[in-house]
């Protein structure tokens, strides 16, 4: 494992164990994504208000302890923040909110609203005629919302080709209403998808560099949990569980056992 | 009301570029020489009203000041958790400018009635409400406050009056005043039916056009006397009620849907919003004291 991913899964596990809070396998299953995003992206973490910076937004929102440890690790704030996680007055709480957290470009938690408002992003870039690029991560789980896919239909319509988003295909919704073939179902909607191992840092790395003519989408396929062998074979009892203080012990001892 | 509109927002777009539109496939053709004058501000997006109301956010997060435009129920009933978190939780303002509210498209059935957006929107923080009346109000409350920070919402009508009112933002007007110790209060196209029916009564006769904020100053002025709200809405009570201690009844919307079809005349005169039925009920508040 990369050892910026892994230091962030770290901090993640401290943080929820600290706060009694956070949905730690959906947030382990996106870290290489976002860390992919955050070194693609055109950003400034001493100016998060640069004007002709690139955007990213976290449209699964209750993966905001993913989100939190890779904007700390590229410098919006300290790790140790994120300690008060979901505190009363903190600023990191379980859903982001943009007018507290350094960094955070849309408030979400509710699902099925960040794809549309980064739609709105890159339009509102293409009518500026900026170069800057918008990024959105949805969850297979949030896919479930019609609103995703009136966004999708939406941003192919008016060609945003400055718009990718991630679907992070963590197959987690497979107890409810999975969505299967997710590249077929994309790319019927008119985007160039393609399909990622959602922890392989390098190929993210150059899909997401990789611009198209149309809307982009990266199916990542993810493991939820990914890092922590518990939380994979686990993860609908972890789904919002925080570890305790064995629990946290073991947790840390798997993250950074050898890849086997 | 929506030519005004259409007008207004043209005109202030010539010196504006942050101004778009984005429409759900309604009042496309009225709009076209905006969109042969802007294309690239001018969006016929869909019939997605969750949807425009998001990439509206958005286009604000991206310095615009997008309107967004198309019939009453499906962009503010439908669209309720959009408008409160994506514009008014975010702070990304954007204005909500809609046709059919209330009983215009009578004749399409329950569907399309809408009576509770005024008084779901006031409920939000970060946002302004209008039910303008004329065409003058339209165009000055759109041009006072489009950008003023918050998002708006513009609720326009098929069937404006041409009386005029104070056009000042946040304030009301008082149109007649009497000794019976009654007032009544209204807002929006239905103030000539309100007139018509005080025309010879002794009671006091107010009307508004913007019901958040409320003109607390102007309410404040009558709560020593009983005050009747009339309204072919939700809403305006409450916004009344800000101010402690009032006596208020309220003439409007029955509990039942109002299922018939017919004009919004029609269904004003089932309802007692024609003036004979409003003015019934104003002498039963004069008699109640």
């Amino acid at each position: 494992m990369d050892p910026r991913c892994q230091s962030i899964r770290a901090n993640i596990l401290k943080a929820s164990h600290s706060s009694g809070h956070g949905h730690i396998p959906t947030s382990f299953s996106i870290i290489e994504c976002l860390v992919a995003v955050y070194e693609v992206m055109r950003h400034d973490p001493k100016r998060p208000d640069w004007p002709e910076r690139d955007k990213f937004v976290l449209s699964k929102g209750h993966a905001s302890l993913g989100y939190y440890g890779v904007l700390s690790s590229f410098g919006y704030f300290l790790a140790e923040d994120m300690l008060t996680f979901g505190g009363f007055m903190s600023n990191y709480g379980c859903h982001a909110d943009r007018l507290k957290a350094r960094g955070v470009e849309a408030s979400t938690g509710s699902l099925g609203h960040g794809i549309g408002i980064a739609t709105g992003m890159a339009l509102g870039s293409k009518i500026h005629g900026s170069k800057s690029r918008v990024f959105t991560l949805i969850g297979d789980g949030e896919s479930n919302e019609g609103t995703v896919w009136e966004a999708v239909m939406v941003a192919n319509n008016n060609n945003l080709n400055n718009l990718t988003i991630i679907y992070d295909h963590n197959k987690s919704q497979g107890r409810c209403m999975p969505l299967d073939k997710p590249v077929e179902r994309f790319s019927s909607f008119g985007c160039d998808v393609e399909m990622i191992d959602g922890h392989d840092l390098p190929a993210l790395r150059t899909a997401l560099a990789r611009q198209s003519d149309r809307v982009r989408v990266i199916v990542a396929d993810s493991v939820k949990g990914y890092g922590c062998r518990t939380l994979v074979d686990n993860m609908y009892e972890w789904h919002r569980r925080s570890p305790n203080a064995e629990e946290l012990g073991k947790l840390m001892e798997e993250l950074h056992a050898p890849a086997v | 009301m929506r030519r005004q509109f259409k007008t207004t927002v043209s005109d202030l777009a010539i010196n504006d570029p942050r101004i778009a539109v984005i429409l759900g496939d309604v009042s496309v053709y009225m709009f076209k020489d905006f969109q042969d004058r802007q294309p690239e501000r001018f969006y016929n997006m869909g019939i997605c009203e969750n949807t425009l109301i998001s990439v509206a956010a958005g286009m604000s997060a991206a310095g615009l000041r997008p309107f967004v435009h198309t019939i009453a129920p499906f962009l503010t009933e439908r669209s309720y958790e959009q408008i409160k978190l994506d514009l008014c939780y975010n702070q990304f303002p954007a204005s909500i400018v809609t046709c059919g509210a209330s009983f215009d498209y009578a004749w399409d059935g329950s569907t399309h009635h809408c009576y509770t957006d005024l008084a779901i929107l006031r409920l939000l923080p970060h946002m302004e409400v209008f039910q303008p009346g004329s065409r003058k109000e339209v165009d000055a409350l759109i041009r006072s406050r489009y950008a003023a920070g918050s998002a708006t919402y513009f609720r326009l009508s098929d069937h404006p009056h041409d009386i005029e009112t104070n056009l000042e933002f946040g304030k009301g007007t008082l149109f007649k005043q009497g000794n019976a110790g009654v007032t009544v209060m209204t807002a929006g196209p239905i103030l000539p039916n309100v007139l018509e029916a005080c025309r010879d009564l002794d009671v006091n006769v107010v009307y508004f056009h913007t019901l958040k904020p409320i003109d607390r100053e102007l309410v404040e002025r009558f709560s020593d006397t009983r005050i009747l709200v009339v309204h072919d809405a939700f809403g305006l009570q409450e916004a009344i009620n800000e101010v402690p201690g009032l006596r208020t009844w309220y003439h409007g919307l029955p509990d039942v849907f109002c299922a018939w079809y017919g004009t919004v005349h029609d269904i004003r005169k089932k309802i007692g919003l024609d003036p004979a039925g409003i003015r019934q009920a104003v002498e039963r508040v004069i008699r109640s004291n």
